[in-house]
């Protein structure tokens, strides 16, 4: 469909990204999934096409393109047959990175940026713990500062990219009695001395992108990846955290909006008491339904969008945005999957996978019920 | 050598399609446009020509303004520098088209960049109509081969290969020349971010060719019959032989 946010350069862009994906990303999403993981190769050949440093300066290798840039760049992602790889992309662009390339020193940014922006670093962004997740004020992680260093101790979980990462932006206290104003980010390389990585396993859905739990006993960190200033890493993850959720909402309303077109094709070549499944009323107005809530969801996120591209604040658009893009991508999905019948459940079709990776997204980058939670704020009630 | 590559600007043609009431043209409100398939190879052989023999690229395409996209795309991807054959987005016929490349050639030449190379698809995706590259080279005086996957040089001359029953077949053409390539010539490059950045700042050179009267008109277009995507299932192992035979003879296979 065609909208006013998009010129001549985002729809080119468009096109290139979704023959990227096609020819390049598609093909092997089978294996990947099956295997837990995916080469670190896609990463450099993400980078070669120039999409991991979207936003980001020219002078560190990045494109200082605009965030329908990106939102075009995550819609097509979003339409990867892996879902699970989209969100390892997502988490090295738009979820880690960030907190280097707005927050982060000169000198951080000189030697990191450049390897994350043309795929050679792969990031992850920590900040769940065991006993810590919606709440994260209240993270156990410590980073004590001992001469120019700081000596992390605590251990993260459902840490996206861990396998793979070189590079891990974490969250950690640093005045343990601050609450939230006590929290900083740190930037932790991956052969960290005291530092252990443990896959996850057996995950619901997000099959290609590998998850694992993290260690640190007195593992030392030099102060100089400290990013910005202590204490104030709650509000830089904060601030990050909304960027996570746009790009959250450019994938999946894509993801469901592909669902859709499958489930069209599905509905058109299967024929059910002698006629075509969408030639029944019920199953058209469903399918006009779903595509009448993806529409809504898409133009939310353009709204955010609009504001963030204005440099006003988004954080109701993205809330809201959020919120809404998880419960209709699941509707698409658990309705698409209907449609389909039997062959909905059975893997030779997308749709099981789709059904599987999109209910992550009630959860991950804040879950649903946190979105709701910080608009009523919000909203003074 | 300087590579001179005429795309045009089709509907998508993975997508899904409905005709204009009227039946005169497609009805392409939500519809993706897009590069010939063949031409998108075409656009990818002259940068890797530029990339290894030097010289100059050029894109040249005739169709409305919104095809500007099409050259757009194609700089993005490397190519220098882009030519506009604007119309009001009416249908021309492959000789009015042809006509009207030609006249640009010749007035480029005559402003300087003198073209060694023409590359075109050897069809366009959409009316398929197999005549405008060898009509322009036929209106140049140039030497023209078509349905061509290799391409190479040497000394001064275009060594195509294209490929027959059983093997290739090989050709010489001086220069300057006319090739249309096939798709699998390549495998096309996708633009980068930064390409399509840097390409906001390349020249796209704008002419209005005056249209003449066509002579080859459209009746009205007709879609096909959607294929069926119906199995039939003849039967189980060795049984099913006879009625395998039964079915290949009804096709007229056997
Ligand atoms: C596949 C996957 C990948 C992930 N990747 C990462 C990653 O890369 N980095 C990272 O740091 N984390 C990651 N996470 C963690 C994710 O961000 C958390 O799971 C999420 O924030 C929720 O935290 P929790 O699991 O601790 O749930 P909890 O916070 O324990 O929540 C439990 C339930 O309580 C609800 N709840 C919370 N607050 C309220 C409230 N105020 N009122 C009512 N109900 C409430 C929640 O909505 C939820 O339903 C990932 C998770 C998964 C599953």
């Amino acid at each position: 469909m065609d909208s006013p946010f998009f010129s001549e350069e985002h729809r080119i862009f468009r096109r290139s990204v979704r023959k990227f994906v096609d020819e390049e990303l598609n093909p092997h999403v089978d294996e990947w999934e099956a295997a837990g993981r995916f080469p670190k190769e896609v990463y450099k050949k993400l980078g070669d096409l120039g999409v991991l440093g979207i936003r980001y300066p020219a002078e560190y290798g990045g494109a200082d393109a605009d965030i329908w840039t990106t939102a075009v760049f995550c819609e097509e992602m979003g339409r990867c047959r892996s879902r699970g790889l989209t969100m390892s992309v997502l988490v090295q662009t738009d979820m880690s990175s960030p907190h280097l390339a707005y927050r982060g020193s000169d000198f951080l940014k000189k030697k990191y940026l450049p390897g994350m922006i043309s795929g050679k670093r792969v990031g992850a962004i920590v900040l769940s713990e065991p006993e810590v997740g919606s709440d994260l004020a209240n993270m156990r992680t410590t980073a004590k500062k001992k001469g120019d260093q700081y000596i992390l101790n605590g251990s993260k979980t459902y840490i996206t990219n861990a396998l793979q990462a070189d590079l891990f932006f974490v969250a950690a206290k640093t005045d343990p009695s601050a609450g939230k104003k006590g929290v900083s980010m740190l930037l932790v390389e991956r052969d960290s001395p005291g530092f252990l990585i443990e896959p996850m396993k057996k995950k619901l859905g997000m099959h290609a992108s590998d998850t694992g739990e993290l260690t640190f006993q007195n593992t030392p960190v030099p102060a100089e990846n400290l990013i910005g200033e202590e204490n104030q890493g709650f509000y830089y993850v904060m601030e990050s955290l909304q960027k996570e959720r746009f790009v959250s909402c450019c994938a999946m309303t894509s993801s469901a909006q592909q669902a859709i077109e499958d489930t069209i094709d599905y509905a058109q070549s299967r024929n059910i008491f002698g006629k075509k499944l969408s030639e029944y009323d019920l199953t058209r107005y469903k399918l006009a339904r779903l595509q009448t809530r993806v529409e809504a969801a898409r133009q939310l996120t353009y709204y955010a969008a609009h504001l963030y591209d204005r440099g006003l604040d988004w954080t109701d658009a993205v809330s809201m945005s959020k919120a809404f893009c998880a419960e209709v991508a699941n509707e698409v999905a658990d309705e698409c999957l209907q449609i389909h019948g039997g062959a909905g459940y059975i893997e030779e079709y997308d749709i099981p996978r789709l059904f599987r990776d999109l209910r992550l997204w009630k959860i991950g980058a804040g879950t649903t019920e946190v979105m709701y939670y910080i608009l009523a704020k919000r909203m003074g009630i | 050598m300087n590579t001179l590559v005429c795309i045009k600007r089709v509907p998508d043609t993975g997508a899904r399609f409905a005709l204009t009431s009227d039946g005169q043209d497609i009805d392409s409100r939500n519809l993706e446009f897009t590069i010939s398939p063949h031409e998108e190879c075409a656009v990818e052989e002259a940068i890797r020509i530029q990339e290894k023999q030097g010289g100059s690229t050029a894109v040249l395409t005739l169709g409305p303004e919104v095809a500007s996209e099409q050259i757009r795309e194609s700089l993005a991807k490397g190519i220098d520098r882009g030519v506009l054959l604007e119309t009001d987005g009416s249908e021309w016929d492959p000789q009015a088209t042809s006509q009207a490349i030609v006249n640009a050639v010749q007035s480029i030449q005559k402003t300087g960049t003198k073209y060694d190379l023409v590359l075109f698809g050897n069809e366009s995706a959409d009316s398929g109509d197999y005549q405008v590259g060898v009509r322009v080279a036929a209106a140049l005086d140039w030497p023209c081969i078509t349905g061509i996957k290799s391409i190479e040089f040497q000394n001064n001359q275009v060594v195509a290969k294209r490929e027959a029953p059983g093997g290739w077949e090989l050709f010489r053409l001086t220069l300057p020349a006319v090739v249309t390539v096939k798709e699998g010539i390549n495998v096309p490059r996708h633009p980068s971010l930064r390409g399509i950045m840097t390409a906001k700042k390349k020249e796209i050179e704008r002419i209005k060719p005056a249209k003449p009267e066509l002579k080859l008109l459209k009746q009205n277009l007709r879609k096909p019959q959607e294929k069926s995507g119906e199995i039939q299932i003849l039967g189980h192992g060795i049984e099913a032989v006879p009625a395998i035979v039964a079915k290949l003879k009804e096709l007229g296979v056997i």
